[in-house]
């Protein structure tokens, strides 16, 4: 049975409906990432998952658990993270820990060992008895975490935790939810990012206008946009001479095109890049530069919905 | 790391406990909060001992110890004091605080938390309660120096913090409503100005019955009027049993309405 279970969540903010019939699971020990842009409902639906927000209709069962009828419940199981770090600037480390602790009903020896053991384990052992206002953003963004699992949730909600980060603690962050999932955490993570969603989710759900468009593991969706591909300009090389080159790579691979003056070809799963690049090479192709092209957000979005994502307009 | 629930949550207590319990870990946090940062409570107590220097250095001629009978034998600044008191408990800053905690995002991490959503209303106001009494304790220790006294002794002065510092909850939990309701510092902040007319039409440079008549019937008419007097019946007379008692049913009914909006209120927010 999956631990986490949407059906047809409805909730409208005057004439705005943020979410208009939303459905997805999460199963027991995975990540799903739910992909979308800002506006799309993505905060809407975690918000009624921890029972910040009621529903105007449909059903969220955490644990079998229903958020809406059963909210007192909910709340000693989940965890959550939002997209700003949510912590009290006045405290220091220990004391934000202890008194989230103390909200989840541990006396106060239980509560100072939950902090010592997260201190240790988000790396902020030597900060501890710090005052909050001094940390850096990746600090304050390992201790919000951290504050979300004191109760060891089991469920923890990530609502976009790397928004506003620089790409170091970006990647960090990174390495810490991996962590975590490594650990069996079931996770619901939004983000705007695809890479984010494909380095860290098992199951991604792409969301638009507040329902489901697509859902998948990060390389399903992937195909839908036609895959990463491979442009390379070859300079004053022939047409002929480049499609030869490629050669016995040439049935695993997308048909080639060019763009810009660069010859672009699809890569398909089982293929990678640098066999395209050694291939060329080896045929004495002269490649002037060469660059492997990812699938974004606005690929994505652009193929699924026929619009690009930054169209949508924000209303969360 | 362990991802295992372990069923913290309730244990048999019964929800009045939890929100007590909760609401003095929350007051004691804001407690804490306020020995960390002392400079803030400095407004608390500078500004209202400053208008009562001021006041009393403006009036204290025209209103001489011997010769005016409302001052029962005392100087001017022992009737200005529970002015000072008043506006001291009307600078507690639990609705800005809320306002920061709504906007950057920890309101929302305690409301997903098991926290009794009353404590989240009563916690602040606890630590409200204390530090307006740690103030006006200091402010009357101060006044005490400076020869005025308190006619009903220790007991009466232990009553007179006890009902400034229940109004001063009354206040910062009207101001946490305004908090709630608009979610917007601005709004709060300007909210808070409602203790201008509040404290000033009372009869806080003399007696109520010898301001004008618009002036008289506006300070009948203002709940406050009722705390000032009960306070300044302390000071003045020592134990006046109808000015005490106007001034608890002012403060008590005030509170329970607070409250109620209050509680109502976190239990829709959303």
């Amino acid at each position: 049975m999956p631990l986490v279970e949407v059906s047809g969540l409805t909730r409208s903010f005057g004439d705005t409906n943020a979410l208009a019939g939303l459905d997805f699971e999460v199963e027991r020990g995975t990540v799903l990432g739910m992909l979308g842009p800002n506006g799309a409902g993505k905060t809407t639906a975690v918000r009624i998952l921890t029972t910040l927000l009621r529903p105007n209709a449909g059903t969220a069962l955490i644990d079998g658990i229903n958020v809406a009828t059963e909210p007192r419940r909910i709340r000693t199981r989940i965890g959550l993270t939002g997209q700003y770090a949510a912590v009290d600037e006045r405290l220091t480390a220990r004391e934000n820990l202890q008194l989230i602790g103390r909200f989840f009903r541990m006396n106060k020896a239980d509560s100072r060992e939950r902090a010592a053991e997260l201190l240790a384990k988000f790396r902020l052992e030597e900060a501890g008895d710090r005052v909050v206002s001094g940390f850096s953003g990746g600090m304050r963004r390992r201790l919000d975490i951290s504050m979300s699992l004191v109760a060891r949730p089991i469920v923890l909600f990530l609502d976009e935790p790397t928004t506003g980060l620089d790409p170091r603690s970006r990647m960090e962050m990174w390495d810490l939810i991996d962590e975590l999932t490594a650990d069996g955490m079931t996770t619901l993570l939004t983000t705007q990012y695809l890479d984010e969603a494909d380095r860290l989710a098992d199951q991604i759900l792409v969301i638009d206008h507040g329902r489901g468009i697509a859902t998948g593991t990060a390389d399903e969706l992937k195909d839908r946009v036609g895959g990463a591909r491979v442009s390379f300009d070859v300079g004053d090389a022939a047409p002929e001479a480049v499609l030869a080159g490629i050669g016995e790579l040439r049935s695993a691979l997308g048909e080639p095109f060019t763009a810009d003056g660069a010859f672009v070809v699809p890569v398909r799963p089982g293929t990678t890049a640098p066999q395209v690049m050694r291939s060329l090479m080896s045929a004495g192709i002269d490649v002037v530069d060469f660059e492997l092209q990812r699938p974004t957000l606005d690929d994505v979005f652009l193929t699924l919905t026929g619009r690009p994502a930054e169209e949508v307009v924000a209303d969360e | 790391m362990t991802a295992t629930h372990q069923g913290t949550a309730g244990g048999g207590a019964t929800e009045s406990s939890n929100a007590l319990r909760d609401s003095f870990i929350l007051g004691g946090r804001a407690i804490r909060e306020a020995l960390r940062t002392p400079d803030s409570l400095f407004p608390t107590m500078f500004i209202p001992l400053f208008f009562l220097v001021v006041n009393v250095g403006q009036a204290a001629k025209i209103f001489p110890s011997e010769g005016t009978p409302f001052l029962f034998g005392q100087s001017y600044g022992a009737f200005q004091l529970p002015a000072s008191l008043l506006l001291s408990a009307s600078f507690g800053g639990a609705g800005l605080y809320l306002v920061e905690e709504i906007e950057g995002g920890y309101f929302d991490k305690l409301r997903a938390t098991p926290i009794s959503r009353m404590a989240l209303v009563l916690g602040r106001l606890y630590a409200e309660f204390v530090k307006t009494a740690a103030v006006a304790t200091v402010m009357v220790l101060l006044a005490l120096a400076f020869g005025i006294r308190i006619k009903s002794g220790i007991p009466g002065f232990l009553v007179m913090v006890v009902m400034v510092s229940l109004w001063a909850m009354v206040f910062a939990g009207f101001m946490q409503l305004l908090a709630l309701k608009t979610r917007s510092a601005a709004a709060t902040q300007g909210g808070s100005m409602i203790f201008f007319p509040l404290l000033f039409l009372t009869p806080n440079f003399v007696p109520r019955d010898q301001l004008t008549r618009p002036m008289e019937i506006a300070a009948t008419l203002n709940p406050v009027t009722y705390i000032m007097e009960g306070v300044r019946s302390l000071v003045l007379e020592g134990f006046n049993g109808a000015a005490i008692g106007k001034g608890f049913a002012v403060v008590g009914v005030t509170m329970v309405l607070m409250l109620a909006l209050s509680i109502r209120m976190v239990n829709n927010y959303d």
